[in-house]
C-alpha cells in the first residue's frame, strides 16, 4: 500500500510540476515522508512483547522493544517489586530489581494495569 | 456522547478531568465523539446559511440579502458542509467503529489522532470567522476557481489557510486510519473477512491520501498568486485560470468518492442486519468500492466540458463517468439483493438506508445524464447541477450519516434513542429534502442559473416549493438533536447486542462499550 500511494503520489505531482505547477511537489513528498514515518514506526514495533514467567525460584524476564531485546533471570526470593508514580496514580514506572539492577516491566500496559500488574507480582513472589 | 457512555466506568482515576480531558484525550471513543459533535455543529452553522439563501430566494428580487453576501453564504455553505461537516462526521464514525469493529485496542496513533482533530476547530473557527472580515467571507465559489479568488479580500487568504489545515488533519486522519486497519486487525480477521465499513474507509484513506498534495499545491499557488506576484492562474501575468480548474478537480472529483464511500460502508452494515441475511456479494462489494476509487482519478475533466476541450477529449470523460454507473449499480444490485427475501423490520436506521439506496439511485441518474457531454453543455452551473449533488450529498452522505447514528447509538450511550421521534425525524428530513431539491431538476431543466439571488419570474413556483421544503427539512433537524440529546441523558437501556440481526465484534462488547476496549485481542474464526 505504501509504494503504491508513494508512485501515485509522486506521479501526479511530478505530472503537474512537468507542467510548471511544482507546488505539489513538496506537499506530495512531505506526505509520503510521515506516511513513511507511519509504516516504518508500526513496522519496528510489530514484534515487541514482554514475557514474565515465575518458575519455581525463577523469574524469567524476557522482551523486545524496537530494536532492543533481552533476557534475564532473577532469583523469585532476591526480586523486588518498584513502583514509582510521579504523581499518586499517575505516570507509573515499574521495576523488578535484583542485586543492584532494576529492570522495567509493564511498558505496554497503561498505569492502572501497571499498578495491578505490581500487586499482583509482590503477592506472587513471596507466597 | 460520551459522558453518559462512560459514566460507570473507572478510566478518569488519575486522568485529567473537564476540560484538560477532552483537549488531552487519545481514547478513539472521546476522539469520535468529538468528531461527531464538532460535524453536528458545523451542519447547523452551514444548514442555517442555507436556510438563508432559500429565504431569499423565495420570492424574485432582493429580500434579506445582497448579491454579495449571498455569494458569501453559498461558497461558505459548500465549504463548511464539505470540509466541516460531512468529512468530519465520517472521521467520528471511523474513530468509534473502526477499532471496535477490528478488535483493536484503539487506534495506531493516538496522539496524531488527537492533533488531527483539534486542527478542525481552529479551522472552523477561521472559515467563520472570515464573515467578520474587511470585505466579508469568501464569495468566490467553494471551487475557489481564479480570477475571483485572486482578486479578493483577506478572507481569502484565511481561508486557503483554513483548507491546509483541513487537509493537513485529514491526511493524518487518514494515514491513523489506514495503519490501523493494515496492522491492527484481531488474529483470524482477513482482509476479504473485514466489516464492509473498515473496507471503504481504508479506499477512503487511501483516496486522500493521494489527491490532498495535489490540494495543497492548488491553494498555495493561489496563495502565491494574491500575495507574492507568482502567475500561475493568474491570467494578467500569462498564468492559466483553467489549469486551476484541472488541478482543483483532479483532487475534487476523488473527494467526492471519499464523501460518499464511507456511507456505502455505513448502509452495507445496516441493511444486512434489517434484513437478518448476511451481505449479498461481499467480495463484489469490495472489488465495485476500489473500481470506484480508481475511475475517480480519470474523470475530473467532467466537471468542466464548458472549458473546451477536444472532442476526443470529451468522449474519453464523458464514457470514463459513465463507467462509474457498473460498480455503482453493482452496489444498489447488491443491497437490493440483501433485503430481498429477508425478514425485514423497518426501524429507523432501515428507514435511513432503505431512502439512502433510493435516493442517491435517483443522483446518479442525474449524474449520468450531466456526464453526457452535449447535455453537461445546456446543464451546466444550472440547478440540475445542484439538484444533482445534492441527491447524491443529502441523501447519500448525510442520510448515510443519520443512519449511523441511530444504529450505534445505543451502542455508544448504553440506551436506546426514541423510535417514535427517531421515525418523526426520517418522515420529515425524506419529504423535506425532497420538496428542497427535487424541483430544482425543473429549475435547472428550464434554465435558471445556479448561486444568483434573483431570478426571472418563471421560476417563482419552483423556487418557492424548494424553500417551503429546506424549511421542514431543516427544522426537522433539531428533532434529531433532540432524540441524541435524550438518548445520550437516558432512555431504555440497550442490551450488548442491541439489533437482533447485528453481527461483528463491536456487538459482543457491552453497551456501552467501555472506555478501554480488546486490551486482549479477540480471535475471529
Amino acid at each position: 500500500m505504501f509504494w503504491s500511494l508513494a508512485a501515485l503520489c509522486f506521479a501526479m505531482a511530478g505530472g503537474f510540476a512537468w507542467l510548471g505547477y511544482w507546488p505539489a511537489l513538496p506537499f506530495a513528498g512531505l506526505e509520503v515522508g510521515l506516511l513513511a514515518w507511519a509504516f516504518s514506526a508500526l513496522r519496528s514495533r510489530k514484534d515487541d512483547y514482554e514475557s514474565l514467567v515465575i518458575e519455581g525460584d525463577v523469574v524469567v524476564l524476557d522482551w523486545h522493544c524496537g530494536k532492543r531485546g533481552g533476557r534475564r533471570e532473577l532469583n523469585r526470593r532476591w526480586a523486588r517489586v518498584e513502583c514509582k508514580c510521579r504523581t499518586p496514580g499517575r505516570n507509573c514506572r515499574l521495576s523488578l530489581c535484583s542485586h543492584g539492577h532494576a529492570t522495567e516491566v509493564g511498558q505496554y500496559l497503561n498505569d492502572e494495569a501497571r499498578l495491578q500488574l505490581a500487586a499482583t507480582l509482590r503477592s506472587r513472589l513471596h507466597e | 456522547m460520551s459522558d453518559a457512555a462512560h459514566a460507570h466506568d473507572d478510566h478518569s482515576h488519575g486522568h485529567p478531568t473537564g476540560i484538560m480531558r477532552w483537549l488531552t484525550t487519545t481514547n478513539h471513543k472521546d476522539i469520535g465523539t468529538m468528531y461527531l459533535w464538532f460535524a453536528l455543529i458545523m451542519l447547523f452553522s452551514a444548514g442555517t446559511m442555507a436556510l438563508l439563501i432559500r429565504a431569499e430566494l423565495f420570492q424574485p428580487g432582493m429580500q434579506l440579502t445582497n448579491p454579495d453576501f449571498f455569494n458569501q453564504l453559498t461558497t461558505m455553505h459548500g465549504l463548511i458542509m464539505i470540509f466541516g461537516a460531512i468529512m468530519p462526521a465520517f472521521s467520528g464514525f471511523a474513530n468509534w467503529q473502526v477499532p471496535l469493529m477490528l478488535g483493536a485496542p484503539d487506534m495506531a496513533f493516538p496522539r496524531m489522532n488527537n492533533w488531527a482533530f483539534w486542527m478542525l476547530p481552529v479551522a472552523g473557527l477561521m472559515l467563520m470567522a472570515s464573515f467578520l472580515l474587511p470585505g466579508g467571507a469568501v464569495a468566490g465559489g467553494w471551487t475557489m476557481y481564479p480570477p475571483l479568488f485572486i482578486q479578493g479580500g483577506i478572507s481569502y487568504d484565511l481561508t486557503i489557510l483554513a483548507v491546509h489545515i483541513m487537509g493537513l488533519s485529514s491526511i493524518m486522519g487518514s494515514i491513523n486510519i489506514a495503519t490501523t486497519i493494515l496492522n491492527m486487525r484481531a488474529p483470524g480477521l482477513t482482509l476479504m473477512k473485514m466489516p464492509l465499513f473498515c473496507w471503504t474507509w481504508l479506499i477512503t484513506a487511501y483516496l486522500l491520501i493521494a489527491t490532498m498534495p495535489v490540494l495543497a499545491g492548488a491553494v498555495t499557488m493561489l496563495l502565491t498568486d494574491r500575495n507574492f506576484g507568482t502567475h500561475f492562474f493568474n491570467a494578467a501575468g500569462g498564468g492559466d485560470p483553467v489549469m486551476f480548474q484541472h488541478i482543483f478537480w483532479f483532487f475534487a472529483h476523488p473527494e467526492v468518492y471519499i464523501l460518499i464511500l464511507p456511507a456505502f460502508g455505513i448502509v452495507s452494515q445496516i441493511i444486512p442486519t434489517f434484513a437478518r441475511k448476511p451481505l449479498f456479494g461481499y467480495a463484489s462489494m469490495v472489488y465495485a468500492t476500489a473500481s470506484i476509487a480508481i475511475l475517480s482519478f480519470i474523470v475530473w475533466a467532467h466537471h468542466m466540458f464548458t472549458v473546451g476541450m477536444p472532442a476526443a477529449a470529451q468522449l474519453f470523460f464523458m464514457f470514463s463517468t459513465m463507467l462509474i454507473a457498473v460498480p455503482t449499480g453493482v452496489k444498489v444490485f447488491n443491497w437490493v439483493a440483501t433485503m430481498w427475501k429477508g425478514s425485514l423490520t423497518f426501524e429507523t436506521p432501515m428507514l435511513f438506508a432503505i431512502a439512502f439506496v433510493c435516493l442517491f439511485t435517483i443522483g446518479g441518474f442525474s449524474g449520468l445524464v450531466l456526464a453526457i457531454a452535449p447535455v453537461d453543455i445546456q446543464l451546466h452551473d444550472t440547478y440540475y447541477v445542484v439538484a444533482h449533488f445534492h441527491y447524491v450529498l443529502v441523501s447519500g452522505a448525510l442520510f448515510s450519516i443519520f443512519a449511523g447514528i441511530y444504529y450505534w447509538l445505543p451502542k455508544w450511550t448504553g440506551n436506546m434513542y426514541n423510535e417514535t421521534l427517531g421515525k418523526w425525524h426520517f418522515w420529515l428530513s425524506v419529504i423535506g429534502m425532497n420538496l428542497v431539491f427535487f424541483p430544482m431538476h425543473f429549475l435547472g431543466l428550464a434554465g435558471m442559473p445556479r448561486r444568483i439571488p434573483d431570478y426571472a419570474l418563471q421560476f417563482t413556483e419552483f423556487n418557492q416549493i424548494a424553500t417551503v421544503g429546506a424549511f421542514i427539512f431543516g427544522f426537522s433537524q433539531l428533532l434529531f438533536l433532540a432524540v441524541v440529546l435524550k438518548t445520550v441523558k437516558g432512555g431504555e437501556k440497550a442490551s450488548s447486542r442491541v439489533w437482533e440481526g447485528a453481527e461483528g465484534l463491536e456487538w459482543t462488547l457491552p453497551s456501552p462499550a467501555p472506555y478501554h476496549t480488546f486490551e486482549t485481542a479477540p480471535v475471529v474464526k
